[in-house]
């Protein structure tokens, strides 16, 4: 149901209407201010069975199994799972890193069809959507609403938001983490350039507040790949200094901090039990966002 | 190192293209916006070190690769193993051989001789330098001589060994002379050679100008020596120290006195010597334990019937240098013992007289002429020996006469007579008498060679008991061979003239004791004699050089009757072997000086060649390497193996599969 009728460049309708087939799921229980379709830490009255329990005085009298006191002689009250909505909090990185694309697609052109899709997602199944853009601070913040109304101000926000600046991820997120009140799905959509011991740290201050962490680790083929023929001057879009460097001879020593670097993030994110994404911007978004969607559905019934 | 095309050098500049063409490639860079910054910060960080010095390795190939191939284009030459001159191709290079007999010294192998495997060195070196001429020099006094191509360097009979010493410093000057007259522009001289003092004369005075001349001419002249200075390991010379005719009753001998010698002392040796006289071969052993051991006397018993004038060789077996295994020997009746006689003293007449007249030999009969100052005409110059001159030095004819006995082989001993006049004979004139207030014994003495040397039995000379009591002056060019205290001349040699002997005193007893002690003036006498027979009988004694080359011109019937056949009829006088001319015999041998002479030292070589362009190449008789080659080829593999190091060092690392596009999308997929 799309209340807003703006055409935007980042949705696109086809990819919107597969992906809907796949719902989102948190990875751990939620505690919502509705019923939804998540799990929840709390009893409740759905259908499915949850455990028996004394009866204590004030309990509901309906809800005594009375085939169990048939068989033991003692009062049992029977309890259900309960089932609320999530809260998706969207971290956007918006820093100068992140207008990097030397193809036809810039990082945060990707990040922004991402945002894009589980925002619409999320609010078709009636989940709160919040989104904050940071780069060496909370540029701009929307908290998580549920209303229709509340997309299309998500939907602005993504249009509007331009990189620039440098990175302060691993604070931003700890900022984050201490703000966010209630348990939610937070998807960090960055570049993750920033040191990953600090990362680390990060990741594990959300775990510690129980959120579900998730995290789409932008990068783009040049990046990796670091191919050059000439002498080169890099100008750092982040505002750093620049550094002159002749390819040929750096490139070995590039590739081995890429890859000390990519085997630093593997092993932080399994220690911060982080769902990590690792996408090149080279690839359709709608495969990255679909390995997410399917991969929760997959580890659906944890609490 | 020395380039055929030195031109090509000026090109060296260009090995620095590598380093330019890096800095304009740094000026041509691109500008990226870069969004991994960490990542190349971390790659700068990482090992820094070891790729900058990669880097600089692989710009000092690249420069290495540029200056082998220049230097390769130049042609360069490698000179003997680590000698290396400057230069370029020459436009002359003259060959100065030393064709002694010591350079026919072998390598232990028994391989070429020093001389052969210098001269097809040289020739190697000559046909890779290819200089515009080739000269030869191997007489001093014909200068270097043309020649078509180096290889004739060792097809002429002019290159080859002689038995002659070598005048190297002669040989020197003339190629000055050729330089100098010709006009040649850069020139090479290459001096083959084994070092020997007697070859190279290094205290000659000559030298000294050598040096100058060269220095001052305008054109390049650079030196080369091939040298050869090893001594031949066990080499073992034989020589014949005399030999004459006896008939003993109805018999006749030949009674020779052999050595042997070796230059260094080695293990004691039983050598074999082998006579050969008439077609009749007989042998004696010789024991060598020292440096020389001389057989003295030995008697070959002759046939009555043995035709004089004959000749005869020794040898001994072969060994490191076969120049010096075999001597020649010729003989004939003893010559008579007549000695000439003008004295105006009739006191000292009366002694020299006596000394001349009494022969040493007990059967032998010596003949005294005296004569008068008007009678030389009438003299019986053609068979005597010596003469006995106690008188003013003669001039005109008479000096003419004196001089053609002179010339002929014969032997003169001057006196100085009351008053010396100003005549000069042989460049040699008497000064004024010195009475001395007590007298004087001769200080000193040459004992090892002429008239005054050591008897045969190693004993000196009594002259120390002589008493001289008046001593006339010796004025003019005469080399001592006595002195009296305050270096006053007792006994001298002219040496413009050979055969020319001067005693300041005469043996009047109011002069000296020269007749009272008897012996000394005995023997100077009577070897006088001796001397001046060995050239008057038909059978004579030669060193090869000089003095055999002017017997062999005086003689148009030079003929050689035994010996090795070499050497053409322009070389006679330098060969050994046994020549005759008309009735008389001339055995030719290599001189004294070959035997004892020890090579000179490179430190003294060198101070001869101080200031002019001089470099020295040690060779090995039987070496078979090239003392000059073209190296280009080993340029060109080091320019290769340059370009090969830097295309390894500039292969790129070997990229980490997990961090490439497609091996981070097969992780991925994996994951």
């Amino acid at each position: 149901m799309l209340t807003d009728r703006q055409p935007r460049s980042f949705l696109d309708p086809q990819v919107l209407a597969r992906l809907s087939a796949v719902p989102l799921l948190a990875r751990r229980p939620m505690v919502g201010s509705v019923s939804g379709r998540h799990a929840s830490p709390h009893r409740g009255s759905s259908v499915e069975f949850a455990e028996y329990r004394k009866y204590v005085p004030g309990d509901d009298l309906r809800r005594l199994d009375w085939r169990a006191f048939g068989r033991s002689d003692r009062h049992y009250v029977k309890e259900y799972e309960a089932d609320t909505n999530l809260r998706l909090c969207l971290v956007l990185d918006t820093s100068g890193s992140m207008n990097f694309g030397p193809g036809a697609m810039t990082k945060i052109d990707f990040a922004r069809r991402i945002c894009g899709a589980l925002s619409y997602l999320a609010s078709q199944q009636g989940d709160a959507v919040g989104i904050s853009c940071v780069a060496d601070g909370i540029v701009r913040t929307l908290p998580p609403r549920r209303s229709p109304a509340h997309l299309r101000l998500v939907f602005d926000l993504l249009d509007e938001v331009r990189p620039a600046g440098p990175t302060r991820l691993p604070e931003v997120l700890h900022e984050f983490a201490e703000t966010i009140r209630q348990r939610a799905v937070v998807v960090i959509v960055s570049d993750l350039f920033a040191d990953p011991a600090a990362l680390a740290s990060a990741f594990s201050h959300l775990r510690f507040r129980r959120h579900d962490v998730a995290a789409f680790h932008l990068l783009d083929p040049q990046e990796i790949a670091f191919q050059f023929q000439r002498p080169t001057r890099f100008l750092d879009m982040e505002g750093g200094a620049a550094i002159f460097a002749d390819p040929i001879d750096i490139s070995d020593r590039y590739h081995r901090a890429v890859e000390a670097y990519l085997a630093d993030m593997k092993k932080i994110v399994l220690e911060s039990a982080v769902d990590y994404h690792r996408v090149l911007t080279d690839e359709p978004y709608e495969q990255a966002v679909a390995r997410f969607l399917v991969g929760r559905a997959a580890g659906r019934g944890l609490r | 190192m020395t380039f055929l095309q030195p031109w090509v050098l000026f090109a060296l500049p260009l090995v620095g293209l590598p380093l330019i063409i890096h800095l304009i490639n740094q000026r041509r860079f691109q500008t990226v916006p870069w969004a991994a910054m960490m990542f190349l910060l971390s790659a700068r960080a990482l090992s820094r070190g070891y790729s900058q010095l990669r880097h600089w390795l692989i710009m000092l190939l690249r420069m290495l690769a540029v200056a082998a191939v220049i230097l390769a284009v130049g042609r360069p030459l490698a000179r003997g193993w680590l000698a290396l001159a400057g230069g370029g191709r020459p436009d002359s290079a003259i060959v100065v051989l030393d064709r002694s007999p010591s350079m026919q010294a072998r390598d232990p192998a028994g391989g070429e001789s020093k001389l052969d495997t210098g001269r097809r060195q040289l020739v190697e070196s000559l046909r890779t330098l290819g200089p515009g001429r080739v000269m030869l020099a191997t007489d001093a006094g014909r200068g270097p001589v043309e020649v078509p191509s180096p290889e004739a360097i060792t097809e002429l009979a002019t290159a080859g060994p002689v038995a002659a010493a070598t005048d190297l410093p002669g040989l020197l000057q003339s190629a000055y002379e050729f330089i100098r007259e010709n006009g040649a522009g850069t020139t090479e001289i290459w001096i083959c050679s084994d070092q020997r003092a007697n070859d190279w004369r290094p205290d000659d005075g000559a030298w000294g100008g050598i040096r100058d001349a060269f220095a001052k001419l305008p054109q390049q002249v650079r030196f080369q020596l091939l040298s050869f200075p090893a001594p031949a390991v066990g080499n073992v010379g034989v020589r014949v120290g005399g030999v004459r005719l006896e008939t003993v009753g109805r018999d006749r001998q030949l009674v020779v006195t052999v050595s042997v010698s070796r230059l260094e002392e080695g293990p004691r040796l039983t050598l074999p010597l082998t006579f050969e006289i008439s077609g009749v071969t007989s042998a004696v052993d010789i024991e060598l334990s020292g440096r020389e051991a001389v057989l003295k006397n030995h008697v070959i018993p002759l046939e009555r019937t043995a035709a004089t004038p004959g000749f005869g060789t020794v040898s001994i077996p072969a060994d490191a240098d076969p120049a010096d295994n075999e001597f020649f020997f010729a003989y004939d009746e003893p010559a008579p013992r007549r000695s000439l006689v003008l004295a105006d003293d009739p006191a000292a007449r009366r002694v020299l007289e006596l000394v001349a007249g009494i022969a040493p030999e007990k059967d032998a009969v010596a003949t005294v002429d005296v004569l008068a100052a008007g009678g030389l005409a009438a003299a019986a110059w053609g068979d005597a020996a010596v003469l006995l001159w106690q008188a003013a030095l003669p001039e005109g004819p008479a000096a003419d006469t004196v001089r053609a006995f002179v010339d002929r082989g014969g032997q003169v001993i001057f006196f100085p007579p009351d008053v010396p006049t100003s005549a000069a004979f042989a460049g040699v004139s008497w000064g004024a008498w010195t009475t001395h207030a007590a007298a004087v014994a001769p200080e000193s003495w040459r004992t090892d060679q002429d008239l005054l040397a050591n008897t045969l039995a190693g004993g000196a000379l009594p002259l120390g008991e002589l008493e001289v009591k008046r001593s006339c002056a010796v004025a003019g060019d005469a080399v001592p061979l006595a002195s009296l205290p305050g270096a006053a001349t007792l006994v001298a040699r002219s040496s413009e003239v050979e055969g020319v002997t001067f005693c300041a005193t005469t043996p009047a007893p109011r002069d000296s004791s020269l007749a009272s002690e008897g012996i000394v003036l005995y023997a100077l006498v009577q070897r006088a004699i001796d001397r001046g027979r060995s050239v008057l009988g038909a059978g004579r004694q030669l060193d090869a050089g000089s003095a055999a080359v002017a017997v062999a011109q005086a003689n148009p019937a030079w003929t050689r009757i035994a010996g090795p056949t070499a050497g053409g009829s322009t070389e006679a006088g330098l060969h050994a072997g046994v020549f005759r001319a008309g009735d008389r015999l001339f055995a030719v041998n290599r001189p004294l000086a070959e035997d004892v002479a020890a090579a000179v030292g490179d430190d003294r070589v060198d101070g001869l060649f101080r200031g002019l362009g001089f470099s020295r190449i040690s060779g090995r008789a039987g070496a078979a390497d090239s003392i000059v080659q073209e190296t280009w080829r080993a340029f060109l593999i080091a320019m290769l193996l340059a370009l090969i190091g830097e295309g390894l060092l500039s292969l790129p690392r070997q990229t980490v599969a997990a961090v490439t596009p497609a091996g981070f999308r097969q992780a991925e997929a994996a994951a």
